[in-house]
């Protein structure tokens, strides 16, 4: 694990100058294409963006790149269903319902941690909102098109969604009582619930007003219109099924309530996160429709999140749920295949299964799946090419493309790194960089040794 | 003894001259109103038209009556030899907050300084007005004409340095309020006012113990605002057109005053430094069709395609980033992109005049105001032509504050300010020989820096600092760089905690707010820091969702 966590902190180095190049063929490789199977000396055809043939001895253009890929993999990219890389700000967490915000209004392209994801073979990531409220906000599914402005990552048809958050983070079980300042409600599990009833309640309300008003208007200029509340409106949406609920939740109890009460609203819980207990209950998660979004094998950093186990993504697999694995972490983000690889151990998926959890499995999660998940003509050409088997530790990403274009080369990125250390010893000369006079200026400074596994941050921030 | 300027020396000298006109002037305008002067045997830069290599300006009851090569000093003037001085029209600062009292600092909102992000709403004064809907810092009614004061070092320092006018903003909230144009001489706020109100003013910058707690519910907050003063609007207009059978509506001060911003007549300054910043600037201005003007713009250039586009201008700092400190052996070295940033920061000016991107200098919370024409020599150097740089102070303001009738140039009939240098205005050797102000000389006292007498002597929190977290078990150091303009902070994060860029951070009295990504726990979690600056440390509790809170000391790396 240490050595992949390295080898991929060493990638990230430098940028790599976005190319479009119209078509693209990949020969000779290993293609994991999740649906159809894994197939030996295949070649995969990008033409404008989607993967135009699968097959072999493809034929392409006289001007198309064509890589070589004899004893490499091919795999879709990597979706990962719980991130919150690239935003500027995660958690409203004044109020009890921040429905109102927007993820989208704080992403930002140039987040380093970008690049590292894509050095990990990851195309997709769904930005959440965070859990410290039991309705937060609304979610952004982009593309890494790193080096692209903000609105460019957003994924085109993706269904809109939303942060739900169940349990400990909500009742804020850890925050100690203080002389003097109210404690923001709900402070129970059952708070929590009354406080989701309570908001599906007033959006029923909200919709009923809008409709009387749509209806008066009609014959009577002089209506005056209700209040647009923007709390309101996306719940409105979920009750008309145009929008996801992903639901941060660890414990049996919470995970059943939320069930019942979306059924008694008539709406669906697309994903439960974490949703470490979810094992326990696969049958009604699965019959409820909705899918989970887990670690593999990551639990015990609290109390609700004791009771999990390794099997869990097998269990709920088998009872028909659909089930990805997710990062909730920039740094686990890199690794997602080994992620992926640990539901082999654990549990005996098959490797298709196991390479659905971090591929199709998402996409159907995030209502993205007839664009991206697998290796399909039509598809979208999010693909990466390892140099090995993606479940092997000692497998790395060599180029991961985007709609057809390369967002991470490996080659690329190593190649630039001479180039970037004269440009660092330019800026460090200029007049803006020079410290102020004041004596000597100390030597180059020393690069601290690493004292914490994964703690040690690469500090070339990557400009797009 | 103190090291003195030679600088000072003559400003010293030109204060004690102009003391004994200001004398005479004073007996001479109990006896009549009109006052005449005459600058004659000058170059005259008057913006509008070629340069007059040797001319005469005559200025009379606050105005400028004639300017060129052949007017001749009338006989009731004031003469004064311009030989060898060269005449600006008054500079302008088009972002201030000049004359704007600062909050005292008080007890913590949060109670203690810990977890107020957890917490239930606080009881907030509203320091707005009476009777507003909204609490203090979402307050469009805020008019910072009501609090300006008339005198104040800050105010003198920038005349000393040839500014005459200034833009100014109230310093604090996400609708911060509404702005007014100064005149930096007067006996009292209305004879200051020039034109009031200017703009409205917004800040990306959450608000402390209460929604909007976040830059994402910033936007939010900002975007229902704006939709209920739409509707605020259609209301009345159906009420007023049949009040008969309608129930009335109630009546909101805080969205009277977004109704112009709204309906589009009124401009909406916003805070925006980084290319996202501007970029989220920008959507909002589209969705909501207002009048966008940009303040801060260090990376204007990089979206300066969209800025022409959408013809919003830029209130361009002058407060140039630099490395304030030199690197301590032990720390990480600083990243390309702070590297970058520094030195790129320099070329926007010029990058602007050649998109053809309209904007305007401001001085942005410059600690030391006399730095002001050193930044501004020093993005003359790195592309932008002297004569954009006497625009971008003069006639660009004017034009985007809507004054350029009143302001900006040197002809008949504008507001006698005037800015006299000898040498030309960017050489780092010229001095102000004099300063009218509505057609008044006025005092030149050496300017001081900002934060030495400042009451209470508030320092900034720029430079870098060791960072101390406690939480839970785990204690973790890391090393923290902090630059401040105002009451807006920035500043990066590097160690074991992970790295990163802090954000919605802010300093208000003497209270220091941030948010920052961090390594926990293997989750990339969101943490809040909120603590108290006394000296030279920072003190003051982290929270994170779904963690115990912990605590955390910061200590300048080179203290003060």
């Amino acid at each position: 694990m240490k050595i992949l966590v390295l080898v991929v902190v060493v990638l990230m180095g430098s940028a790599v100058q976005a190319q479009t190049v119209s078509e693209t063929l990949i020969r000779n490789a290993t293609v994991l294409t999740v649906t159809r199977g894994t197939l030996t000396n295949t070649d995969v055809l990008i033409r404008n963006g989607k993967i135009a043939a699968v097959g072999k001895n493809l034929n392409a253009s006289a001007n198309a790149r064509v890589i070589d890929a004899t004893g490499k993999f091919v795999m879709p990219g990597i979706i990962d269903c719980h991130s919150h890389s690239m935003l500027d700000a995660t958690n409203e967490g004044t109020l009890a319902v921040t429905s109102m915000v927007r993820t989208q209004d704080v992403l930002d392209p140039t987040d380093g941690n970008l690049y590292r994801a894509l050095a990990g073979g990851v195309t997709t990531l769904n930005l959440l909102h965070g859990s410290a409220n039991p309705i937060g906000g609304l979610n952004s599914v982009v593309k890494l098109k790193y080096g692209r402005s903000a609105s460019e990552f957003l994924f085109p048809g993706a269904m809109p969604g939303i942060k739900f958050a169940l349990g400990e983070n909500v009742k804020r079980s850890s925050t100690p009582n203080q002389p003097g300042v109210t404690r923001r409600y709900p402070n129970t599990r059952m708070g929590v619930e009354e406080v989701i009833r309570d908001a599906f309640t007033r959006a029923r309300d909200y919709k009923r007003a809008w409709d009387e008003y749509r209806a008066a208007s009609a014959k009577d200029k002089n209506v005056i219109p209700p209040r647009r509340d923007l709390q309101l409106e996306p719940l409105v949406e979920i009750l008309e099924g145009r929008r996801y609920v992903h639901a941060h939740c660890y414990i049996v109890s919470e995970i059943l309530m939320l069930i019942n009460l979306a059924d008694e609203f008539g709406f669906k819980i697309k994903t439960f996160q974490h949703v470490l207990e979810g094992y326990k209950v696969a049958k009604e998660i699965a019959a409820h429709g909705a899918g989970a979004s887990i670690f593999a094998d990551s639990w015990g950093y609290k109390i609700e999140a004791y009771d999990a186990i390794p099997y869990a993504a097998a269990i709920m697999t088998r009872a028909g749920v659909v089930v990805s694995m997710n990062s909730d972490s920039d740094e686990r983000a890199r690794r997602l295949n080994i992620e992926a690889a640990k539901a082999m151990h654990w549990g005996d998926l098959t490797e298709e299964q196991a390479l659905k959890t971090i591929t199709l499995n998402p996409a159907i999660q995030l209502g993205i799946q007839e664009r991206v998940g697998s290796i399909e003509v039509g598809k979208d050409a999010d693909v990466a090419i390892w140099n090995g088997h993606p479940f092997s530790v000692y497998s790395r990403v060599e180029t991961t493309f985007i709609d057809g274009t390369v967002f991470f080369d490996r080659q690329q990125d190593l190649a630039r790194r001479s180039e970037r250390a004269k440009e660092r010893a330019t800026l460090e000369q200029a007049d803006p960089n020079k410290p102020p006079a004041r004596g000597q200026s100390p030597a180059t400074p020393r690069r601290r040794p690493p004292t914490h596994e994964g703690g040690e941050i690469e500090q070339e921030e990557e400009r797009p | 003894m103190p090291k003195v300027h030679p600088r000072r020396i003559v400003a010293l000298f030109c204060t004690v001259a102009l003391a004994a006109v200001c004398a005479v002037r004073e007996t001479h305008a109990q006896r009549t109103a009109v006052e005449t002067y005459a600058i004659t045997n000058a170059r005259i830069v008057t913006v509008s038209g070629p340069i007059i290599d040797r001319g005469t300006v005559v200025i009379r009851n606050g105005l400028i009556a004639a300017a060129g090569a052949n007017v001749s000093p009338p006989p009731d003037a004031r003469v004064i030899d311009g030989s060898g001085l060269t005449v600006y029209p008054g500079l302008i600062d088009s972002y201030t907050n000049l004359a704007v009292p600062e909050p005292s600092p008080g007890p913590s909102p949060a109670g203690g300084g810990g977890g107020g992000f957890f917490l239930a709403q606080q009881q907030r004064p509203a320091t707005g007005g009476p009777n507003s809907t909204q609490p203090a810092g979402l307050q469009p009614e805020v008019m910072v004409e009501d609090v300006i004061r008339p005198s104040g070092t800050e105010i003198e320092s920038s005349r000393s340095i040839g500014i005459t006018t200034a833009l100014t903003a109230p310093r604090s909230g996400v609708w911060m309020g509404q702005s007014a144009l100064i005149n930096l001489a007067g006996d009292t706020p209305q004879q200051m006012i020039v034109r009031s109100p200017v703009a409205m003013h917004v800040s990306f910058t959450p608000l402390r113990g209460g929604y909007p707690g976040s830059l994402m519910g910033v936007f939010s907050a900002l975007r229902q605002m704006m939709l209920d003063a739409q509707r605020y609007r259609e209301s009345m207009q159906i009420y007023e057109r049949n009040p008969r059978g309608l129930r009335r509506p109630e009546v909101d001060r805080s969205l009277a005053a977004l109704v112009p911003v709204v309906a589009g007549q009124m401009p909406v300054v916003m805070l925006a430094n980084t290319e996202r910043e501007i970029s989220r600037a920008l959507d909002l201005a589209a969705e909501f069709k207002l009048r966008l003007i940009i303040a801060g713009g260090r990376e204007s250039d990089r979206v300066a395609d969209r800025l022409k586009q959408q013809n919003v201008p830029v209130l361009l700092s002058l407060n140039l980033p630099r490395r304030t400190t030199a690197a301590m052996p032990e720390a990480d070295p600083e990243t390309m992109r702070v590297l970058r940033s520094r030195v790129e920061a320099q070329q926007t000016a010029g990058k602007l005049a050649k998109a053809g991107v309209r904007f305007a200098f401001q001085s942005g919370s410059l600690a030391n105001i006399s730095d002001l024409m050193l930044n501004a020599s020093r993005v003359i150097e790195n592309g932008l032509s002297s004569a954009d740089a006497v625009r971008a102070f003069t006639i660009w303001p004017a034009e985007i504050l809507g004054v350029s009738n009143q302001l900006g140039s040197i002809e008949a009939g504008k507001i006698a300010n005037l800015t006299v240098t000898r040498g030309d205005l960017f050489d780092r050797n010229r001095t102000v020989a004099h300063v009218f102000i509505d057609g008044r000389p006025v005092d030149l006292r050496p300017p001081t820096d900002r934060q030495g007498d400042r009451p209470g002597g508030r320092p900034s929190l720029s430079g870098p600092w060791s960072l101390n977290v406690k939480l839970g078990p785990e204690e973790k150091t890391a090393a923290l760089t902090l630059q401040q303009e105002g009451e807006r902070v920035t500043g990066s994060i590097a160690g074991s905690l992970g790295a990163g860029e802090i954000s919605n951070a802010s300093m208000t009295a003497d209270e220091v707010r941030f948010t920052v990504s961090l390594q926990i726990e293997g989750q990339t979690k969101e943490a809040t820091f909120t603590g108290t600056l006394s000296g030279n440390e920072i003190r003051g509790a982290v929270t994170v969702v779904g963690a115990a809170p912990g605590t955390f000391t910061a200590t300048r790396v080179r203290p003060n």
